[in-house]
């Protein structure tokens, strides 16, 4: 819902600005890492307490990042397959809906199939992966063939989808208890539970399908100029259907994620993931306007996301304080990555 | 009597349309007693979805609502006791600025209204989570009646919350159709290069929109903490969506510069009817979110205006 007039910079040149742009996320990154041990070592040294900066923090430690990581992964995905969405210019706010019925459903088929991933039960996990492309898709195919604004679509379907689950559920809890699925948290490989690989693997898929495959470019070049895609001849309805459906079967993998951290599917399951994933992606360097960023830039969002959350606790400050922040975060975040002089305005 | 012709009556027929269809699969319905009890019973979203109104009809839309009366709820709570009737000063101020930060946000930094009212929403959570300091308050039974108790009184029979409801509802359409701030309302919501080349300025009109909105927003909160007596963080969750449900039904397309609160009204007010239908039809409560969200997909898709979209729709 964004009006251009034409000329500006392209992304792809290398302007000081798009350059300091492109880096500003891992700069931050990188600020914040070293800022909260800052505040732990002011604190030590207030008290006349030794401490060695980073070698002491708390926050600077193998531990912590174990914490983070495990927090972060089920935003991760999330993060992921919305950032296809938002590199096409569309946004998908359906992802709390998404999720609660994709782990509903999931842990439903998988008590039925068993209950463990030993046995049949897996068969849980394809069915909630291709649940999620389903919601996808609606959501796409309603955008695309009725012409409505994506936000719009997907924030009715996000309340479609968070009312379906509280339909299935009734309200109710489901815990998923198997050992084998558990131990996406409770195994470690040198620190790190095994649900990081796991999302570093689907972080590695998603690039690939971002930088490899065509539909990846395709929706760069949906993002860049539609206009300009539709007159080489791309099918961009296609293109935008499939994307949404993509992105659903993230979501998906962000349910599994977030059943196997918690052991619990239920309607809240998906509670606040959106702002989360949507703040993660934009602060991480995708522009809401489409055409720039990528999966790694959302690796870096979710991190940034994540690290403050984790910081502000650590260093002792109230968790009242992390909405706002994020709400500043998010807004800054557009600010800077919109380039002024070729925007009309917006809605 | 062309489809296009009929199409800005859509709203009134459906309404009446429902009406009958539920009276006579309960007659109970058409009590006047009982009408009255479920109209006075949606107030607080009426209140709430006429604010909504004006950001939907300049072509955006307000997504911190919901957070906004939250953070009401807890204001009013806390802030009761000190200052009695004159909370409602604090609720207004508080309303109008957050609405004015998501319109500034909006206009000035061009962060699309969707992203900036849900960011300014999240800032409105911290609030309230800071103020309630995460817990349910609840009003002193005293300072409410004393200060709002009126509110719950009858004169005649008619609910004082309706006369509220009918005082605000002219107010609003006095504001949209009498009033030159109206006027350039409904220039912005036909079409934003017509209104900046026409000299008006845009932007002051749209942080306007949003001002009201927050405003509404706030005194829906209001409304709501005084009927529960009481405020937390989560008090109004719940309330987006029929917000948006009784706009877009009504005959505000998300496009904007059609419609306008009287249409927000009849949404409203077939919000209302369907949620008596599905009482009477012993539909699960659970199930509501789901009935409404599918409602909101049909009536974004009937009401919006393709033409303005320009051929590209993001």
């Amino acid at each position: 819902m964004t009006e251009f007039v034409t000329g500006g910079n392209s992304p792809h040149i290398n302007t000081l600005r798009n350059i300091i742009l492109k880096w500003a996320p891992l700069f931050v990154l990188a600020s914040l890492v070293l800022l909260f041990p800052i505040f732990e070592w002011l604190e030590d040294f207030w008290r006349g307490k030794d401490h060695f900066y980073l070698i002491d923090s708390r926050f600077f430690s193998i531990r912590n990042a174990s914490r983070i990581a495990v927090a972060a992964t089920p935003g991760l995905m999330i993060a992921i397959g919305v950032t296809f969405i938002i590199i096409m210019g569309s946004i998908d706010l359906s992802m709390e809906g998404t999720v609660s019925v994709s782990a509903v459903i999931f842990a439903f088929v998988f008590i039925a199939l068993g209950g463990t991933l030993a046995g049949w039960a897996w068969l849980a996990i394809p069915i909630a992966l291709v649940v999620g492309g389903i919601m996808g898709f609606i959501n796409g195919f309603i955008h695309v063939m009725f012409r409505v604004p994506s936000f719009m679509v997907s924030l009715a379907m996000g309340f479609v989808g968070t009312g379906f689950a509280l339909v299935l559920t009734g309200g109710d809890r489901i815990r998923v208890e198997d050992e084998l699925f558990r131990s996406l948290l409770t195994v470690r490989w040198l620190n790190f539970p095994i649900m990081c690989y796991v999302a570093m693997l689907a972080l590695l898929v998603a690039w690939f399908i971002q930088s490899r495959t065509t539909i990846g470019r395709n929706f760069y070049a949906v993002g860049g100029g539609e206009e300009l895609a539709i007159a080489s001849g791309l099918n961009v309805s296609r293109v935008r259907i499939m994307g949404f459906t993509l992105a659903g079967i993230f979501f998906a993998l962000g349910a599994l994620m977030a059943v196997g951290r918690i052991g619990i599917a239920e309607t809240a399951t998906g509670n606040n993931f959106m702002f989360i994933s949507i703040t993660a992606v934009v602060v991480g360097g995708t522009a809401l306007w489409g055409g720039i960023g990528g999966v790694l830039n959302t690796l870096v969002g979710v991190l940034i996301v994540n690290v403050i959350n984790n910081g502000m606790v650590v260093i002792g400050l109230p968790n009242w304080l992390q909405d706002g922040v994020l709400g500043v975060l998010v807004i800054t975040a557009v600010v800077l990555s919109t380039n002024r002089k070729t925007i009309s305005f917006v809605k | 009597m062309s489809f296009k012709f009929l199409k800005p009556y859509f709203p009134w027929i459906t309404l009446v349309m429902l009406t009958i269809i539920v009276g006579i699969a309960n007659p109970g319905f058409f009590s006047p007693a009982g009408m009255i009890i479920l109209i006075a019973d949606i107030v607080p979203l009426l209140i709430m979805a006429l604010g909504m109104t004006f950001a939907i009809y300049i072509g955006g839309i307000d997504l911190s609502v919901q957070q906004i009366a939250n953070m009401i709820t807890v204001i009013t709570t806390v802030y009761l006791a000190q200052f009695g009737i004159w909370v409602v000063f604090i609720v207004i101020g508080v309303g109008a600025l957050f609405g004015t930060l998501s319109g500034y946000v909006t206009t000035r930094f061009y962060v699309p209204s969707f992203v900036s009212t849900l960011a300014i929403g999240f800032v409105a959570l911290s609030v309230a989570k800071w103020l309630s300091g995460q817990r349910a308050l609840y009003m002193d039974a005293t300072f409410r009646d004393n200060s709002f108790g009126w509110v719950f009184g009858k004169t005649w029979g008619i609910p004082h919350e309706l006369i509220i409801a009918v005082v605000l509802v002219l107010l609003v359409w006095f504001l949209q159709t009498r009033m030159s701030f109206g006027r350039a309302l409904k220039a912005v919501g036909s079409g934003e290069l017509a209104a900046v080349a026409s000299g008006l300025n845009v932007n002051r009109v749209k942080i306007l929109a949003f001002c009201v909105s927050g405003i509404f927003a706030a005194i829906a909160g209001l409304m709501f903490s005084v009927k529960l007596s009481g405020g937390d963080a989560q008090l109004a969750n719940g309330f987006l969506l029929p917000a948006i449900v009784a706009v877009l039904v009504g005959g505000t397309p998300l496009t904007g510069g059609v419609g306008g609160v009287i249409n927000t009204v009849c949404g409203t007010l077939i919000v209302m009817v369907i949620r008596a239908a599905m009482v009477y039809l012993e539909v699960d409560a659970t199930q509501q979110q789901m009935v409404f969200g599918i409602i909101l997909i049909i009536a974004i898709t009937l009401t919006i205006d393709r033409s303005k979209l320009r051929g590209i729709v993001k």
